[in-house]
C-alpha cells in the first residue's frame, strides 16, 4: 500500500521541486538532504499543533508541577523531589501498587483464555453464528461508567439479582462491594465483562487469516484438535496475541473510570490502584503536585510495558 | 477450521448460548429494571419480569432530573468534537499519505506514541492548563482535548484509506488544470468516504463514552456530560434505580446504533490504536 506513494513513477511532485528531489531508494547520506514541502506542512500542521498542545506539552507541565508544592491550581513552592519521596514512603502508594498488580494480572488471567476460546468458537460453523458474534461483542459499546452502573445494580446488596442468587447458594447474604477482598474480586469480574470483546475481536480476526490447508494437512497427518491448537493456531496468531496482551495490560493498569465509578477505590482502599490514586490525590485531596508526580510514575511504568512489547514483537517479524 | 467443520456442531451451540447469556444478561436486567413499576424495582427477592411494562421511569428521568441537559450537552460536544477531529485528521492523513518529506516516519511514530500517553497521567496538567487559559468548564476546552485525543487513531486509519485511492486520479485532474486542493476536496475525499464514516463513528463513540475529561473539565450542572451525569445520580443519596437504568438505556441508544453501523470496521480501528482512559 505505502509503496504506491513512495514509488517515483506515481509520486506527485510540485513542479518547482521535482528536479531537486533525491532518488527514492537512498541510504543515509551525509550531509543529509532536508526535504521540505510547504503544501504538506499546510495539511499536517493543525494536527501536530493540537496534539502537541494537548498531549505532549502537558507531560512537561506535569513534570514541572510534580516538583512543586501546590495549593489548588497554583504552584506555591519548589520542593524538588519531595512529592516523589512522599509518595514512595507512604503506605498507601504500595497498597495501590499491589492492588494495580492484582487487578491487572487477575483480569488478564481471566480475559486472555476467555477471549481466545470465544475467538475459536466464533471462527467455527456454529448455528446462528452472526447473531452470536453481534451479541458477544455487545459489552464493547458500553462506556465504563455504564458498565459500573449496570453491575452496581446487579451486585446491589439490597435488591441485586446476583446478591439473591449468591444468597440461595451460600445460605447467607454476601456483601459484594462492601468488603475489600470481595470488592476486588467483583471488580475483576466486571472488568472481564467490560473488556473481553475487544480482545475477542482482534483474536478472531487473526484466527480467520490462518489458511485452511494447514489444518487439513495436519488432520491428514493425524493431528488432534489439541495438536492443531498448539502447533498451528497459537504460533500463527502470535503477533496479534502479543498486541492484545499489551493493549490489555496497559488498559487495565491505566484504568480509572470503571474502578472510580463502581467502588471509588474503596472500601478501605481495597480497590484503589495507582491510576485511581491520581484521581483521589488530585481531585479529592486537591494535591495537584503529588497527583502529577503519581501520573509521571504511571507514565514511566507504561513506557516500561511498551518497551517489553517492542522487544518481544521484533523477533516475530512484525 | 478443519474439513469436517462444514457441518454445524450442535455441542458448540450450547457454549454459544452461554456466551451470549453472559454478554447480554446485565444489559437485559438493566432494561427490564427501567421498564418496571417503581415498587417492583425495589422488591426482594427480585423478579426478572415486571408484572406490567411501564415507561414511567423514562418519563420521570426526562422531566424531573437534569438528564435532558446532560444529554443535550453530550450531543453538542460529541457532534462538534467529532467534526473537528475529522476535519483536522483528514488533512493530516492526506499530507502523510501523499507527500514525502524529511522526518515523515518519525512524525508518524511520534503521533502514534502520543496515543500511548495514559490519559490519567496528563489529566492533572490539563486541569491546570484549562484553569490558566480560561477554558475550564467550557465546551471549547472539552472539544479541544477530545479532538487531540482522537487525532492519532483517525490519522492512522484514514492514511490507509487515502493510500488505497489511486494516485493517477489526482494526477489526471491536476494535468487538466485542477489545483492540488481542489483535487483533494473533489476527488480524493469522496473516495475515502467509507474511511471517514468509520473514523467519525469511532471518534463519536469515544467522546460519548468518556468520563475522565468531562469529570475533570466540565463540572457545573449546566455543562455536565452524560457519563458524569450518570455518576452524579449514583453518588446521590437515595438513588432511584428505575430512573437510573432508564437514563442508562437512553444513553446507550446512540452508541448501539453507531456500533451496528461500525461492526465492519471495528477490528481495523482496534488494531490502529490503543484506547485511552
Amino acid at each position: 500500500m505505502s509503496g504506491l506513494a513512495d514509488s517515483p513513477s506515481v509520486q506527485i511532485v510540485p513542479a518547482d521541486e521535482g528536479a531537486a528531489r533525491a532518488p527514492v531508494r537512498r541510504r543515509r547520506r551525509w550531509p543529509p538532504t532536508l526535504r521540505f514541502d510547504p503544501m504538506a506542512t499546510l495539511f499536517i500542521a493543525p494536527a501536530i499543533v493540537i496534539v502537541f498542545l494537548v498531549s505532549i506539552y502537558p507531560v512537561f507541565d506535569a513534570a514541572v508541577l510534580s516538583l512543586h508544592r501546590t495549593a489548588y491550581a497554583q504552584k506555591v513552592a519548589f520542593v524538588g523531589l519531595d512529592n516523589f519521596v512522599a509518595l514512595f514512603s507512604a503506605r498507601g502508594f504500595w497498597n495501590s501498587a499491589v492492588n494495580a498488580l492484582i487487578f491487572t494480572t487477575g483480569s488478564l488471567v481471566l480475559v486472555v483464555p476467555l477471549s481466545l476460546g470465544l475467538a475459536l468458537l466464533l471462527d467455527r460453523n456454529v448455528p446462528f453464528r452472526s447473531v452470536t458474534r453481534t451479541v458477544v461483542v455487545l459489552p464493547w459499546v458500553m462506556s465504563q461508567t455504564v458498565v459500573a452502573l449496570l453491575w452496581a445494580w446487579l451486585l446491589n446488596g439490597d435488591f441485586g439479582p446476583l446478591t439473591f442468587l449468591a444468597e440461595q447458594m451460600l445460605g447467607h447474604r454476601p456483601a459484594f462491594l462492601s468488603d475489600p477482598t470481595s470488592a476486588m474480586a467483583s471488580l475483576v469480574v466486571v472488568n472481564v465483562w467490560a473488556s473481553y470483546p475487544q480482545a475477542t475481536l482482534l483474536l478472531l480476526a487473526a484466527v480467520q487469516t490462518i489458511p485452511q490447508e494447514l489444518y487439513e494437512s495436519a488432520e491428514v497427518d493425524g493431528a488432534g484438535w489439541r495438536a492443531r491448537l498448539v502447533h498451528i493456531t497459537l504460533p500463527m496468531i502470535k503477533p496479534t496475541f502479543l498486541v492484545v496482551l499489551i493493549q490489555l495490560t496497559l488498559l487495565y493498569f491505566n484504568m480509572v473510570t470503571l474502578i472510580y465509578t463502581l467502588t471509588g477505590g474503596g472500601p478501605l482502599g481495597g480497590t484503589e490502584t495507582l491510576a485511581v490514586g491520581v484521581m483521589k490525590t488530585s481531585f479529592e485531596d486537591w494535591n495537584l503536585g503529588r497527583g502529577a508526580a503519581l501520573g509521571l510514575i504511571i507514565t514511566a511504568v507504561n513506557l516500561l510495558i511498551s518497551l517489553v512489547y517492542v522487544k518481544t514483537l521484533r523477533p516475530a517479524g512484525k | 477450521m478443519a474439513a469436517s467443520d462444514r457441518r454445524p456442531r450442535y455441542g458448540l451451540l450450547l457454549i454459544s448460548v452461554l456466551a451470549c447469556l453472559f454478554a447480554a444478561a446485565p444489559i437485559v436486567w438493566g432494561v427490564l429494571t427501567a421498564l418496571k413499576p417503581a415498587a417492583e424495582v425495589v422488591s426482594y427477592p427480585p423478579n426478572l419480569m415486571p408484572s406490567r411494562f411501564t415507561l414511567e421511569s423514562f418519563r420521570q428521568v426526562w422531566s424531573d432530573s437534569n438528564f435532558p441537559t446532560y444529554f443535550r450537552n453530550s450531543l453538542l460536544v460529541t457532534g462538534i468534537a467529532t467534526l473537528t477531529s475529522l476535519v483536522v485528521a483528514v488533512h493530516a492523513a492526506y499530507g502523510l499519505a501523499r507527500f514525502d518529506f524529511t522526518g515523515k516516519t518519525s512524525l508518524m511514530l511520534g503521533l502514534l506514541a502520543t496515543s500511548m500517553i495514559p490519559g490519567i497521567a496528563i489529566l492533572v496538567p490539563l486541569y491546570n492548563l484549562s484553569i490558566h487559559t480560561g477554558l475550564y468548564n467550557t465546551f471549547t476546552g472539552l472539544v479541544i482535548v477530545y479532538t487531540a485525543w482522537n487525532i492519532p487513531l483517525l490519522v492512522w486509519l484514514l492514511k490507509g484509506f487515502f493510500e488505497s485511492v489511486p494516485v493517477e486520479l489526482e494526477e489526471a485532474a491536476m494535468i487538466d488544470g485542477c489545483s492540488r486542493m481542489r483535487a483533494f476536496y473533489t476527488i480524493v475525499l469522496p473516495m475515502a468516504r467509507p474511511g471517514m464514516l468509520a473514523g467519525a463513528i469511532m471518534a463519536m463513540m469515544f467522546v460519548w463514552n468518556d468520563f475522565l475529561i468531562g469529570f475533570t473539565l466540565a463540572v457545573t450542572e449546566d455543562k455536565r456530560l452524560i457519563p458524569y451525569g450518570l455518576y452524579s445520580f449514583i453518588s446521590n443519596i437515595g438513588v432511584d434505580w428505575g430512573q437510573l437504568m432508564a437514563a442508562t438505556v437512553i444513553s446507550l441508544v446512540p452508541v448501539v446504533i453507531a456500533f451496528l453501523l461500525l461492526q465492519k470496521w471495528l477490528v481495523q480501528g482496534l488494531m490502529a490504536g490503543a484506547v485511552k482512559g
